[in-house]
């Protein structure tokens, strides 16, 4: 299960106590502190994901995503950054990054993204069966239909497109910043729980009557989809 | 001083250039019609000799010759040539060559009888049957006087519009001097730290007031943002200040206690008061960025009440978790408008937000979009207690202290994002009495004016 991952973080501190978090998660780290060594080691293609923080000494995050990506190198990027504004966070989507962490965050945050980057470069290489299931829920995304145990649920569209998302990162934990990003498109942080409803209004509907739940709460991280 | 120098010269210097055009094309336009007039009467001249030997040959021609020696000026030269290139009668002193000669109109010197030294002249050369040449001419000498007199006014000219370029060019200097002088004077009294001076307008409408003016519309930005940072920092560091004590008293707790159970808890609140912390900042952050026009780049065209609907559908159900309801009247078209989507949406996030939170007692939250040709109004409106008039612009300014006992933190700052990304847009924040209740209207040009960030 372990993945080889490319850190590219000068700041010490932040990169041993990630590259430390994500070898626990029984993932490979390779470390850079240098856009230059980074852009460097990603060059020969054979890691499943880099972490690239955005402000480097010799050449900053942005130019080493562009240089990775006009050499036809399509490994996810996760770029970590204290430009936290929602202007920043647009325009480094919008250069090629697969997904975009403001600092700080917390570890739980950095897993969760890391962990739907590897399962989605997994289910690319993948087999296309477009059904998917999670224990006795069948969603057809072609319809947008679901249904438990048989039955068929009613939902709304957004609480469909909220579930499906559930289940595309089946049995990993989604925090409520990556529903608000991937489920709205919205980038900025909420005030309120608003997420939270939403989803306490799915699981209303995808677990009451059944005795087994599916959609988890994670304590300090977020909400998870499994059997 | 120097300056008053150089633009008194610079003025000097262009009287003296254009008068120098002026009596260039004079003296050009003189000298060409004298040309001219030489070349109308040599031409003539020749062609009345020519026709008279066509007409009456030899004898009429050695007439009119005869003739013309006789009457004409001391300026003319006129001579008939054998085919030898011999004088047969004229008054050159020396005959050119016949060989070398060609029909036509030119320049030479020649010398008459006479004269002792030779002359620049005109000569029509002409040849007439019979292998004869005649040759016709005019000294050029002729109106040299004249040209003389004319160079010498034209200089004087020169010389009296030079000096008078030169005390135009110091008045002007004096003058701009003095308009600038003024503007100068205020911007000195603003580096001393008084920005509330402002440039005095002479009335005129003139390029210097136009400076004035666009010099008091900068100051007029500056002060406010000047105001606007000034009450940001103010309430920032009151906002900060609760989420950072309360941080520290659950550190201390969670360091002092002996159970595992409680410790969780206690660091839990850490977290969550650090999160508040970072969340305020990132919204003061924001706040500065839309004040500055930064994000402009990123503007696009979509559609507000695509948006509005879709924000409206996000904030149901936490509406009526709280016992109100949120309803969204959605225009019959879309309205687009040229913004940044996603601020907006935050925008309008947080004036749904702020009504949900102090006006849901009032059953009913309205969110609309109202479309208009130029501008687009964003409202919503709870029927919550509301803000009194008196305490609504402190209200927008300083959200956060309007009451004390509210415990969101960054709560009053979400209105002041609001007005910021309002500000972005070249549109406004208003806040309004709904009777009863709190009406927010976000006022937007559907296409800001372009203008360099």
């Amino acid at each position: 299960m372990g993945r080889k991952i490319l850190l590219v973080e000068d700041d010490r501190e932040t990169a041993s106590y990630l590259a430390k978090g994500l070898t626990q998660e029984g993932h490979s780290v390779e470390q850079a502190t240098n856009g230059q060594d980074g852009l460097f080691r990603a060059t020969d293609g054979s890691f499943d994901l880099i972490i690239l923080d955005r402000m480097l000494p010799v050449l900053d995050g942005i130019s080493v995503l562009r240089a990775l990506r006009a050499a036809n190198i399509e490994t996810p990027v996760l770029i970590l950054s204290a430009l936290a504004s929602v202007g920043d966070r647009i325009e480094g989507l919008e250069c090629g990054s697969d997904d975009y962490l403001v600092k700080p965050f917390s570890f739980a945050e950095l897993l969760a993204r890391v962990n739907a980057l590897l399962r989605r470069r997994e289910s690319r290489v993948g087999p296309t069966d477009h059904r998917l299931t999670v224990g006795d829920l069948e969603i057809d995304p072609l319809s947008r239909t679901v249904k438990r145990a048989g039955k068929k649920l009613e939902l709304k569209p957004r609480e469909y497109l909220l579930l499906e998302y559930f289940a595309r990162n089946e049995g990993r934990v989604v925090t409520r910043t990556m529903l608000l990003e991937q489920v709205w498109d919205y980038h900025f942080d909420p005030g309120t729980n608003v997420i939270d409803v939403h989803v306490s209004r799915l699981r209303r509907k995808l677990d009451e009557g059944f005795e087994k739940p599916l959609l988890h709460t994670v304590r300090g991280a977020g909400y998870m989809l499994a059997a | 001083m120097p300056t008053t120098l150089r633009i008194a010269l610079l003025a000097g210097l262009l009287a003296l250039l254009s008068n120098l055009a002026v009596i260039g094309f004079i003296y050009g336009r003189t000298h060409d019609e004298a040309v001219a007039s030489l070349h109308r009467q040599v031409v003539e001249q020749a062609k009345v000799l020519t026709d008279v030997y066509r007409s009456g040959g030899r004898p009429a021609l050695d007439e009119a010759i005869g003739d013309t020696l006789a009457y004409a000026d001391p300026q003319t030269a006129v001579a008939l040539l054998d085919a030898n290139g011999r004088q047969i009668e004229g008054n050159l002193a020396q005959a050119p060559a016949v060989q070398s000669m060609q029909e036509g109109y030119r320049s030479a010197v020649v010398r008459l009888q006479g004269q002792p030294s030779p002359h620049q002249a005109e000569i029509q050369l002409s040849r007439l049957p019979g292998g004869l040449w005649l040759i016709s001419g005019r000294l050029v000498g002729e109106g040299l006087a004249f040209r003389a007199t004319l160079e010498r006014s034209l200089l004087l000219a020169l010389v009296v519009a030079g000096l008078l370029g030169l005390l135009c060019g110091v008045i002007l200097a004096h003058y701009v001097a003095r308009r600038i002088g003024n503007i100068a004077a205020v911007a000195n009294r603003i580096s001393a730290r008084d920005l509330s001076q402002r440039v005095p307008l002479s009335g005129a409408g003139d390029s210097f007031d136009r400076l004035g003016m666009q010099i008091n519309a900068m100051l007029d930005r500056i002060s406010r943002l000047m105001e606007e940072l000034r009450l940001l920092t103010d309430t920032l560091a009151h906002d900060l200040r609760s989420p950072a004590g309360r941080l520290r008293a659950a550190a201390q707790a969670a360091a002092e206690s002996d159970d595992p159970a409680e410790q969780e808890e206690l660091l839990n609140s850490v977290v969550r008061n650090a999160d508040a912390l970072i969340r305020i900042l990132s919204t003061v952050l924001e706040i500065s960025r839309s004040e500055a026009l930064t994000g402009r780049n990123q503007f696009s065209w979509f559609d507000v009440s695509e948006l509005g609907a879709e924000l409206a559908e996000m904030y149901d159900p936490l509406a009526e978790e709280r016992g109100a309801a949120l309803l969204f009247d959605r225009p019959k078209r879309p309205v687009p408008l040229f913004g940044h989507r996603q601020l907006l949406a935050q925008a309008i996030s947080n004036l749904v937000e702020n009504a949900i939170r102090y006006g849901s007692a009032g059953g009913r939250i309205e969110v609309r979009v109202r479309p208009g040709e130029k501008q687009i109004r964003i409202e919503v409106a709870d029927r919550g207690p509301g803000i009194p008039l008196e305490r609504r612009q402190e209200a927008l300014k300083r959200f956060g202290r309007l009451d004390s006992s509210r415990s969101d933190e960054g709560a009053g700052l979400g209105l002041a994002l609001a007005q910021a990304i309002a500000h972005l847009h070249d549109g406004e924040l208003l806040l309004e009495d709904n009777q009863p209740g709190l009406l927010i209207v976000m006022r937007l040009p559907v296409h800001p004016p372009e203008r360099s960030r």
